[in-house]
């Protein structure tokens, strides 16, 4: 007859009292493991997220630089070339017609990417992913209405003036699809088109060709467009995938057949959806003979460009004249733009770490708080309950200490079965707090719940209808608030200990029960 | 037979009952001879119960000695005093104190705790006296599943389990209906008898008291009177033939009356008393 032995046979003694005690510690002893799981699982959240938006500042930073320096390349490639549209009327707008296209936002889906690569030159201003006002760089701004078509012919003295070596004239038209897209705020729709391809028309000429860069130079598969070629076209990787062809095939564009002579690999947003094809054909297929959207004028050399763009402006007041020096500085402007833009979501993510970090050691103040509530409440159930079957069982300790128990002996009986108590109740606790760890501290602690969301700012930037803005997209990681293997060991640990101090008290009051107590008549 | 097993020398004892000190024994003396079996006998509030505690070393005395087997526990401390209550005295109480979740074995078990006996030992040893006191084949049930007098033999057999110097039984008939109240005292006797068992009892039943030795009459703290007990099985006489008897035997042989509890020379004190005013 072992001494566990009767203590377990003392708790099942009174059953139910044993199980609402033991209940009610298992409860305790959970939310005491709970605690500290939902802490580490705060602090590997808060951890992840910050470092999430640590690498996507860094990414977007890096991101940035490479665009700039890439434009920057591009520009100083093509310091000879001047942009020339018409200053489009209505700037930003839902939708389009063919051959007419105006200023489009531009940049839908695209947000993010500073596009990056090969420039051509007629597609410069796409590059950033159309987000800037048409005309603002010249023309080819994605989305095609980035300007009023011209009259080609009305421009035919233009390769006249002093210093003009080349005139590249380019058509650039959108063709897509209406969307209605709800607003996000009052239940308004409206709609907008949903660009699916755009066309560019390149006078082929093998001067043009071959001295200025007017076509892409990534070419995948097949061959690039030839000078003087004509039915043919060059298609984009999207394209390809659009129309369902592949190189030698035949597309039908508006209703016309073109061979497919090769396709272009992506090298920068704007030129994802562009096909290329002769100019003529072009203008032919959209219904805008003589028109054109953007004429790219090439000077002989670098020094000249001002001259000759002073020169156009002045024979044509109403274009829209765009040199290098003008992108370089708007360059310069969108570079310090996107530099505060970065400074600002630096600091605002400097902010919310240390928010975060605040939030954390709050946290882990109050779980003390918690912890000490709840090691108090553990064991002083221990200690009342224990301190309550001590009392009821005065005569029973008096017969034992009668016939020969010390003093020693009745004291680790009744630690025994207060321990033993506790110990089913962490058994309990365990099983407790593997089912509602997650819920108890979502209780219980500040900002644990199953998914946190610490930050309101993620480092992402957009440019989009030629605002440059920071995406208010958040970044969210997910607290898993779970009883590992140590915070099991934990909780035993902790049931017994708390079970010992709890019934220290009883158990010593049991020992200093009078033997005499046997003798008391109930 | 002439072994002197317990001495009681001036022994004193005072209780704080308010601002009035109550005297409930005062010098008391007392010699018990080894295989004795005594009742001690008196009105309420004469003491019995302090004797017998001071005797049962769990209350200490006033002033005065208690010698047990020699040695005075009288002024012993706790830490060496639950050894003398485990190794020297067995304790039968009035309402049996057994431990209502240990069967019967493992309530005889009880004592033989931490004395370095083995289980398998102590569970001969239990099913042995649970066997002397007529309890054969009843050593697992609880206690709830025997009568009274079948709790008060496990009790017995729990007070002998350590083989003690003295059994001091307080009342231990003070419980049971009459049936069972003559078993008890067979029982004793007859422990008394074979084993060669020392027995005090406390008791207020004349009739009880008749088949002891010895009967002491207590009062204001003293003994006031020593009186012969019947116990005819230890002389082996009947009563009323003067015929031979078998210790064991009820009704005489020769004569064919009834020889135990059956009042020939009663005490004159404590006639028609009940065991009622303990409570």
């Amino acid at each position: 007859m072992g001494v566990v032995n009767r203590a377990f046979r003392n708790i099942s003694r009174r059953k139910i009292r044993a199980l609402l005690v033991i209940i009610a510690l298992g409860f305790s002893l959970a939310i005491l493991v709970s605690i500290p799981a939902g802490i580490v699982a705060n602090q590997n959240a808060t951890q992840s997220l910050t470092g999430n938006l640590s690498n996507a500042i860094s990414q977007s930073e890096a991101n940035l630089n490479s665009t700039i320096t890439q434009t920057e390349a591009t520009i100083n490639q093509s310091l000879k070339e001047i942009d020339c549209s018409l200053t489009p009327t209505a700037p930003s707008g839902f939708g389009f017609t063919r051959g007419s296209g105006s200023g489009s936002s531009g940049g839908n889906g695209f947000t993010g990417s500073f596009g990056g690569g090969n420039f051509t030159p007629g597609q410069f201003s796409g590059g950033f992913g159309g987000g800037f006002t048409a005309g603002q760089f010249g023309s080819g701004a994605f989305g095609g209405g980035s300007g009023s078509p011209m009259n080609e012919t009305y421009y035919a003295d233009i390769s006249n003036i002093t210093g003009v070596a080349a005139v590249a004239p380019v058509l650039q038209v959108t063709e897509g699809h209406n969307v209605t897209v709800a607003a996000p705020f009052g239940g308004f729709t409206f709609n907008r088109t949903e660009p699916d391809y755009i066309i560019e028309g390149i006078q082929l000429t093998s001067d043009l060709i071959s001295n200025y860069h007017i076509l892409p130079t990534n070419i995948t598969t097949g061959s690039n467009l030839q000078a003087g070629e004509s039915g043919v076209v060059l298609l984009s990787e999207n394209n390809s995938a659009y129309f369902g062809v592949s190189v030698g095939g035949t597309v039908t564009i508006l209703g016309q057949n073109f061979q497919v002579i090769g396709i272009h690999g992506t090298s920068s947003v704007s030129d994802v959806q562009t096909l290329y094809m002769n100019l003529s054909d072009a203008q032919a297929l959209t219904n805008n003979t003589d028109y054109i959207t953007t004429l790219h004028v090439f000077a002989d050399n670098a020094a000249d460009v001002s001259a000759v763009a002073s020169a156009l402006s002045s024979l044509h007041p109403e274009l829209d004249v765009t040199t290098s020096q003008t992108r370089l500085e708007q360059l310069q402007n969108l570079k310090s733009t996107y530099q505060t833009m970065l400074n600002s979501t630096q600091t605002n993510y400097e902010t919310q770490v240390q928010a975060a970090q605040t939030t954390m050691n709050q946290t882990n103040s109050q779980a003390f708080e918690e912890i000490i509530v709840l090691v108090a409440a553990t064991s002083l159930i221990v200690l009342f309950v224990m301190l309550y079957t001590v009392r009821e069982r005065t005569k029973e300790i008096g017969t034992l200490k009668a016939i020969g128990f010390s003093n020693g002996a009745v004291m680790s009986q009744f630690m025994l079965e207060g321990v033993l108590l506790s110990v089913l109740a962490g058994i309990v606790a365990i099983v407790i707090g593997s089912v509602a760890a997650p819920f108890l501290t979502s209780v219980l602690l500040p900002h644990v719940s199953s998914a946190v969301n610490l930050f309101g700012t993620s480092s992402r930037i957009i440019i989009a209808g030629g605002n440059p803005a920071i995406d208010t997209a958040t970044s969210t990681a997910t607290v898993a608030v779970s009883l590992s293997p140590e915070l099991m060991l934990i909780a035993f640990g902790s049931a017994i200990f708390l079970g010992a101090i709890g019934s220290l008290y009883p158990a010593w009051r049991a020992a200093r029960t009078r033997p005499a107590e046997a003798m008391r008549y109930e | 037979m002439s072994e002197t097993v317990l001495k009681v020398e001036n022994v004193s004892k005072n209780y704080a009952l308010g601002k009035r000190g109550v005297k409930a024994l005062s010098n008391l003396n007392l010699e018990v001879k080894k295989g004795e079996f005594i009742a001690i006998m008196g009105p309420s509030g004469s003491g019995k119960t302090t004797l017998l505690n001071v005797l049962g070393c769990i209350d200490k005395p006033t002033s005065g000695k208690v010698l047990l087997d020699n040695i005075d526990v009288a002024n012993m401390p706790e830490s060496q005093l639950y050894k003398i209550r485990r190794n020297k005295i067995g304790f039968v109480f009035q309402s049996f104190n057994l431990l209502p979740y240990l069967n019967a074995r493992e309530n005889v078990e009880l004592p033989m705790e931490n004395i370095g006996k083995s289980k398998t030992e102590r569970n001969a040893r239990a099913k042995e006296l649970l066997a002397m006191v007529g309890l054969l084949g009843r050593e697992e049930h609880l206690p709830q599943r025997l009568s009274q007098g079948e709790q008060q033999r496990v009790a017995i057999a729990r007070a002998l389990a350590n083989d003690p110097a003295i059994v001091l039984a307080d009342e231990p008939t003070g419980n049971l209906d009459i049936k069972n109240k003559q078993e008890i005292v067979k029982l004793l006797a007859n422990l008394n008898l074979k084993e060669g068992t020392t027995i005090i009892m406390v008791t207020h039943d004349g009739h009880v008291a008749a088949h002891t030795e010895r009967i002491l009459f207590l009062g204001d703290g003293k003994i006031n009177k020593e009186k012969e007990g019947m116990h005819l099985a230890k002389k082996n006489i009947c009563p009323f033939c003067k015929g031979k008897l078998q210790p064991i035997d009820e009704t005489c042989p020769s004569c064919g009356k009834t020889v135990r509890f059956k009042k020939k020379a009663s005490p004159e004190k404590d006639k028609g008393e009940t065991s009622s005013d303990k409570q």
